[in-house]
Protein backbone atom coordinates (compact mmCIF):
# COMPACT_ATOMS: atom_id res chain seq x y z
CA UNK A 1 0.00 0.00 0.00
CA UNK A 2 1.69 3.46 -0.76
CA UNK A 3 1.98 5.90 2.22
CA UNK A 4 2.95 9.40 2.99
CA UNK A 5 3.76 11.11 5.95
CA UNK A 6 1.70 12.78 8.08
CA UNK A 7 2.53 14.63 11.14
CA UNK A 8 0.51 16.03 13.79
CA UNK A 9 1.67 17.05 17.69
CA UNK A 10 -0.80 15.61 20.55
CA UNK A 11 -1.12 17.10 23.85
CA UNK A 12 1.26 15.11 26.45
CA UNK A 13 -1.49 13.62 28.32
CA UNK A 14 -2.74 11.69 25.29
CA UNK A 15 0.04 10.80 24.46
CA UNK A 16 0.98 8.84 27.58
CA UNK A 17 -2.70 7.81 27.41
CA UNK A 18 -1.64 5.89 23.91
CA UNK A 19 1.06 4.46 25.80
CA UNK A 20 -1.17 3.08 28.42
CA UNK A 21 -3.34 1.47 25.89
CA UNK A 22 -0.31 0.47 23.79
CA UNK A 23 0.91 -1.81 26.54
CA UNK A 24 -2.26 -3.11 27.43
CA UNK A 25 -3.33 -4.40 24.28
CA UNK A 26 0.35 -5.23 22.94
CA UNK A 27 -0.25 -3.46 20.34
CA UNK A 28 2.23 -0.19 18.49
CA UNK A 29 1.00 3.07 18.85
CA UNK A 30 0.75 3.74 15.80
CA UNK A 31 -0.92 0.72 14.29
CA UNK A 32 -3.63 1.68 17.05
CA UNK A 33 -3.86 5.29 15.88
CA UNK A 34 -3.74 4.58 12.08
CA UNK A 35 -6.84 1.33 12.51
CA UNK A 36 -8.68 3.91 14.87
CA UNK A 37 -8.09 7.06 12.28
CA UNK A 38 -9.19 4.65 9.43
CA UNK A 39 -12.50 3.56 10.95
CA UNK A 40 -13.18 7.12 11.67
CA UNK A 41 -12.25 8.81 8.57
CA UNK A 42 -14.20 6.07 6.76
CA UNK A 43 -17.30 6.54 8.80
CA UNK A 44 -17.13 10.35 8.66
CA UNK A 45 -16.58 10.56 4.87
CA UNK A 46 -19.72 8.14 4.25
CA UNK A 47 -22.29 10.09 6.43
CA UNK A 48 -20.83 13.50 4.87
CA UNK A 49 -21.23 12.21 0.91
CA UNK A 50 -24.62 10.84 2.40
CA UNK A 51 -25.48 14.01 3.19
CA UNK A 52 -23.53 15.76 0.04
CA UNK A 53 -25.83 12.77 -2.28
CA UNK A 54 -29.28 13.56 -0.17
CA UNK A 55 -28.39 17.57 -0.98
CA UNK A 56 -28.27 16.86 -4.76
CA UNK A 57 -31.69 14.60 -4.67
CA UNK A 58 -33.61 16.71 -3.63
CA UNK A 59 -31.61 20.22 -6.33
CA UNK A 60 -30.43 21.54 -3.29
CA UNK A 61 -26.73 21.68 -4.87
CA UNK A 62 -25.72 20.96 -8.22
CA UNK A 63 -23.09 18.30 -9.80
CA UNK A 64 -20.95 21.56 -10.48
CA UNK A 65 -20.63 22.26 -6.87
CA UNK A 66 -19.87 19.12 -5.88
CA UNK A 67 -17.34 18.86 -8.47
CA UNK A 68 -15.66 21.66 -6.56
CA UNK A 69 -16.08 20.16 -2.94
CA UNK A 70 -15.21 16.34 -3.73
CA UNK A 71 -13.97 15.95 -7.22
CA UNK A 72 -14.98 14.52 -10.87
CA UNK A 73 -15.37 10.95 -9.78
CA UNK A 74 -17.67 11.66 -6.88
CA UNK A 75 -19.58 13.73 -8.99
CA UNK A 76 -19.89 11.42 -11.77
CA UNK A 77 -21.11 8.62 -9.54
CA UNK A 78 -23.69 10.61 -8.05
CA UNK A 79 -24.55 12.31 -11.29
CA UNK A 80 -25.36 8.90 -12.64
CA UNK A 81 -27.21 7.42 -9.69
CA UNK A 82 -29.35 10.38 -10.02
CA UNK A 83 -30.44 9.73 -13.56
CA UNK A 84 -30.41 6.14 -13.38
CA UNK A 85 -33.09 6.39 -10.39
CA UNK A 86 -35.32 8.55 -12.44
CA UNK A 87 -35.10 6.75 -15.33
CA UNK A 88 -35.99 3.79 -13.53
CA UNK A 89 -39.27 5.47 -11.91
CA UNK A 90 -40.34 7.04 -15.17
CA UNK A 91 -40.18 3.63 -16.90
CA UNK A 92 -41.80 2.04 -13.98
CA UNK A 93 -44.60 4.94 -14.22
CA UNK A 94 -45.25 3.65 -18.33
CA UNK A 95 -44.74 0.20 -17.44
CA UNK A 96 -47.96 0.47 -15.02
CA UNK A 97 -50.05 2.93 -16.94
CA UNK A 98 -49.89 0.12 -19.70
CA UNK A 99 -50.93 -2.48 -17.64
CA UNK A 100 -53.89 -0.24 -16.68
CA UNK A 101 -55.03 -0.06 -20.18
CA UNK A 102 -54.49 -3.36 -20.40
CA UNK A 103 -56.03 -4.43 -17.44
CA UNK A 104 -58.55 -1.54 -16.15
CA UNK B 1 -51.76 -8.73 -14.96
CA UNK B 2 -50.19 -10.48 -17.89
CA UNK B 3 -47.00 -11.44 -18.62
CA UNK B 4 -45.63 -9.25 -21.34
CA UNK B 5 -42.64 -9.75 -23.62
CA UNK B 6 -40.62 -7.12 -21.66
CA UNK B 7 -36.78 -9.61 -20.45
CA UNK B 8 -34.25 -8.00 -18.13
CA UNK B 9 -31.05 -9.15 -17.06
CA UNK B 10 -31.12 -9.12 -13.09
CA UNK B 11 -27.94 -9.07 -10.72
CA UNK B 12 -27.56 -10.64 -7.26
CA UNK B 13 -28.61 -7.43 -5.15
CA UNK B 14 -31.43 -6.95 -7.69
CA UNK B 15 -32.75 -10.47 -6.70
CA UNK B 16 -32.11 -10.13 -3.26
CA UNK B 17 -34.22 -6.61 -3.26
CA UNK B 18 -37.06 -7.71 -4.63
CA UNK B 19 -37.04 -10.75 -2.72
CA UNK B 20 -36.83 -9.00 0.55
CA UNK B 21 -40.40 -6.76 -0.25
CA UNK B 22 -41.73 -9.80 -1.68
CA UNK B 23 -42.36 -9.24 -5.24
CA UNK B 24 -40.24 -10.94 -7.41
CA UNK B 25 -43.07 -13.28 -8.28
CA UNK B 26 -44.98 -10.37 -9.81
CA UNK B 27 -41.99 -9.49 -11.49
CA UNK B 28 -42.11 -12.65 -12.97
CA UNK B 29 -45.39 -12.94 -14.05
CA UNK B 30 -44.93 -9.88 -16.23
CA UNK B 31 -41.36 -10.09 -17.27
CA UNK B 32 -38.55 -12.95 -18.73
CA UNK B 33 -35.63 -12.42 -15.92
CA UNK B 34 -32.44 -13.65 -17.38
CA UNK B 35 -29.37 -14.49 -14.80
CA UNK B 36 -26.12 -16.31 -14.59
CA UNK B 37 -24.94 -19.22 -12.85
CA UNK B 38 -22.25 -17.26 -10.82
CA UNK B 39 -25.88 -15.14 -9.18
CA UNK B 40 -27.15 -18.62 -8.40
CA UNK B 41 -24.07 -19.91 -6.36
CA UNK B 42 -23.76 -16.38 -4.59
CA UNK B 43 -27.85 -16.47 -3.89
CA UNK B 44 -26.67 -20.53 -2.73
CA UNK B 45 -23.50 -19.21 -0.26
CA UNK B 46 -25.52 -16.49 1.16
CA UNK B 47 -29.33 -19.11 1.42
CA UNK B 48 -26.28 -21.30 3.85
CA UNK B 49 -26.42 -18.49 6.37
CA UNK B 50 -29.49 -17.85 9.29
CA UNK B 51 -29.59 -14.33 8.94
CA UNK B 52 -31.80 -11.72 6.73
CA UNK B 53 -30.02 -12.31 3.82
CA UNK B 54 -29.66 -16.01 3.86
CA UNK B 55 -33.82 -15.95 4.12
CA UNK B 56 -34.38 -13.61 1.40
CA UNK B 57 -31.84 -15.72 -1.02
CA UNK B 58 -33.54 -18.85 -0.04
CA UNK B 59 -37.02 -17.12 -1.01
CA UNK B 60 -35.65 -15.92 -4.08
CA UNK B 61 -33.97 -19.15 -5.33
CA UNK B 62 -37.70 -20.92 -4.42
CA UNK B 63 -37.92 -19.43 -7.89
CA UNK B 64 -35.12 -20.61 -9.81
CA UNK B 65 -37.21 -22.55 -12.21
CA UNK B 66 -38.59 -19.76 -13.30
CA UNK B 67 -35.43 -17.80 -14.26
CA UNK B 68 -33.47 -17.98 -17.68
CA UNK B 69 -30.06 -18.87 -16.58
CA UNK B 70 -27.50 -18.02 -18.86
CA UNK B 71 -23.64 -17.82 -19.26
CA UNK B 72 -21.04 -15.64 -20.73
CA UNK B 73 -17.61 -14.86 -21.77
CA UNK B 74 -16.26 -11.83 -20.12
CA UNK B 75 -14.75 -10.19 -23.27
CA UNK B 76 -14.01 -6.35 -22.43
CA UNK B 77 -14.07 -6.06 -18.59
CA UNK B 78 -14.96 -3.00 -16.77
CA UNK B 79 -11.75 -2.70 -14.42
CA UNK B 80 -13.38 -1.27 -11.49
CA UNK B 81 -16.40 -4.43 -11.03
CA UNK B 82 -16.03 -7.93 -10.05
CA UNK B 83 -16.31 -10.66 -12.26
CA UNK B 84 -19.50 -11.83 -11.35
CA UNK B 85 -20.79 -8.35 -12.35
CA UNK B 86 -18.55 -8.42 -15.61
CA UNK B 87 -20.24 -11.56 -16.61
CA UNK B 88 -23.18 -9.94 -16.67
CA UNK B 89 -22.45 -6.53 -18.27
CA UNK B 90 -20.89 -8.92 -21.01
CA UNK B 91 -24.21 -11.03 -21.33
CA UNK B 92 -26.40 -7.71 -21.14
CA UNK B 93 -24.39 -5.92 -24.11
CA UNK B 94 -24.20 -9.74 -26.24
CA UNK B 95 -27.94 -10.04 -25.72
CA UNK B 96 -29.34 -6.21 -26.06
CA UNK B 97 -31.05 -6.72 -23.08
CA UNK B 98 -31.42 -4.32 -20.17
CA UNK B 99 -29.27 -4.90 -16.89
CA UNK B 100 -31.51 -4.48 -13.39
CA UNK B 101 -29.42 -3.97 -10.46
CA UNK B 102 -28.51 -1.94 -7.00
CA UNK B 103 -25.13 -1.78 -7.05
CA UNK B 104 -24.14 2.33 -7.54
CA UNK B 105 -20.53 1.32 -8.63
CA UNK B 106 -21.34 -1.33 -12.05
CA UNK B 107 -24.84 1.23 -12.91
CA UNK B 108 -21.83 4.42 -12.37
CA UNK B 109 -19.54 2.31 -14.87
CA UNK B 110 -21.64 0.10 -17.21
CA UNK B 111 -24.15 3.15 -18.08
CA UNK B 112 -22.27 3.95 -21.06
CA UNK B 113 -22.53 1.35 -22.92
CA UNK B 114 -25.85 -0.76 -21.56
CA UNK B 115 -28.96 -0.16 -20.72
CA UNK B 116 -28.93 -0.25 -16.88
CA UNK B 117 -31.91 0.40 -13.97
CA UNK B 118 -32.36 0.20 -10.47
CA UNK B 119 -34.93 -2.43 -9.30
CA UNK B 120 -37.20 0.36 -8.14
CA UNK B 121 -38.20 0.32 -11.79
CA UNK B 122 -40.36 -2.92 -10.47
CA UNK B 123 -41.59 -1.37 -7.33
CA UNK B 124 -43.04 1.79 -9.48
CA UNK B 125 -44.73 -0.16 -12.12
CA UNK B 126 -46.82 -2.07 -8.96
CA UNK B 127 -47.78 1.03 -7.70
CA UNK B 128 -48.25 3.16 -10.90
CA UNK B 129 -50.54 -0.20 -12.09
CA UNK B 130 -52.15 -0.69 -8.85
CA UNK B 131 -51.41 -3.95 -8.08
CA UNK B 132 -50.77 -1.97 -4.05
CA UNK B 133 -51.93 1.35 -2.77
CA UNK B 134 -49.69 4.43 -2.89
CA UNK B 135 -48.81 3.78 0.99
CA UNK B 136 -47.78 0.38 0.10
CA UNK B 137 -45.39 1.13 -1.82
CA UNK B 138 -43.68 3.70 -0.08
CA UNK B 139 -43.72 1.08 3.06
CA UNK B 140 -42.16 -1.33 0.39
CA UNK B 141 -39.62 1.22 -0.21
CA UNK B 142 -38.61 1.91 3.62
CA UNK B 143 -38.18 -1.91 3.87
CA UNK B 144 -35.46 -1.65 0.66
CA UNK B 145 -34.14 1.29 1.54
CA UNK B 146 -33.36 -0.78 5.21
CA UNK B 147 -32.38 -4.03 3.81
CA UNK B 148 -29.88 -2.11 1.21
CA UNK B 149 -28.82 0.15 4.01
CA UNK B 150 -29.59 3.24 1.39
CA UNK B 151 -30.32 5.35 4.54
CA UNK B 152 -31.23 9.23 2.42
CA UNK B 153 -29.40 8.44 -0.43
CA UNK B 154 -30.38 9.32 -3.84
CA UNK B 155 -32.31 6.18 -5.32
CA UNK B 156 -34.41 6.68 -2.08
CA UNK B 157 -35.47 10.20 -2.53
CA UNK B 158 -36.16 10.08 -5.94
CA UNK B 159 -38.34 7.07 -6.21
CA UNK B 160 -39.93 7.93 -2.90
CA UNK B 161 -40.67 11.64 -4.46
CA UNK B 162 -42.09 9.91 -7.36
CA UNK B 163 -44.21 7.34 -5.63
CA UNK B 164 -45.50 10.43 -3.74
CA UNK B 165 -46.82 12.26 -7.02
CA UNK B 166 -49.35 8.90 -7.74
CA UNK B 167 -52.53 9.30 -6.28
CA UNK B 168 -53.89 7.01 -3.06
Amino acid sequence: METEQFNIRMPKGLVQDLGIISKLLKVNKSEWVKTKLAEDVHEEKSRLLMELSTLYANGMVNKEKIEKLVGKEVAGEMESIKAIAQKSAQRGIAYGKKFRKLHP
Amino acid sequence: MAKSSGSYILDTSALISLGSVHILEQVLKVFSVTTTGSVIRELEDFAKYGDKYGSIAREVLAWKSKLVIESCETKEPIKYIEPTDNELYSLALQKGLPLVTDETKLVHHARKNIEVYFTTLFLVMLAEARHFTKKEALHKLEELRDIRNWRNNIIYITTRNQLELLSP
